[in-house]
């Protein structure tokens, strides 16, 4: 799983038939400088398209998860390769000052 | 398998059934000297570990299934480990 903030959404106008109904966003993935606000824009990670059915909006927290997991919770064969499991209510992240 | 240290905590309400009653940890990735590598990831800790406290994870998606008892659940990564 990889936190990251929602940028945006993507419509398909055709798609494979597995993917009817599917919504698709944009996610920037959350660096340790995203995650201690102190860069409150995006992090420098390219941004993955993820499906998502939890109904994630732009500038959400999200977790995301990426790989042949993402396949999981279908009972069907699908190409899918990232998908969100979760919409962050409240997170902390620090890291410690002396490493 | 990845050597982490736990950096802070995540709540969320909306989210994957198997998800459910599980704690979610934010870690950073560490390199053999304890040196910060790579990009923040989540995972879900049934052992308890505590903040800044060095971790071992594993990323096996079907092992993690077991744990949360849900065939379903798109979940990877997991706390499997206290390193001392």
């Amino acid at each position: 799983m990889k936190p990251g903030r929602v940028i945006g959404t993507v419509t398909l106008s055709h798609a494979a038939q597995q993917f009817r109904g599917a919504r698709w966003i944009l996610v920037s993935p959350m660096g340790a400088d995203e995650l201690t606000k102190k860069n409150l824009g995006m992090s420098q990670a390219s941004t993955p398209v993820v499906y998502d059915r939890l109904g994630a909006g732009v500038g959400d927290e999200v977790l995301y998860v990426e790989g042949a997991e993402a396949t999981q919770p279908f009972d069907h064969p699908i190409p899918l390769d990232a998908i969100t499991v979760a919409l962050l209510d409240t997170y902390n992240y620090s890291v410690p000052e002396q490493q | 398998m990845i050597l982490a240290r736990i950096d802070g905590y995540a709540t969320a309400s909306i989210a994957h059934p198997s998800l459910k009653g599980q704690k979610i940890v934010l870690c950073t990735g560490v390199d053999e000297n304890g040196v910060d590598c790579g990009m923040p990831f989540a995972a879900v800790d049934p052992i308890g570990a505590g903040q800044h406290s060095k971790v071992f994870i594993t990323t096996d998606g079907s092992w993690t299934q077991n744990t949360v008892h849900d065939k379903t659940s798109p979940i990877r990564n997991q706390v499997i480990g206290l390193i001392d």
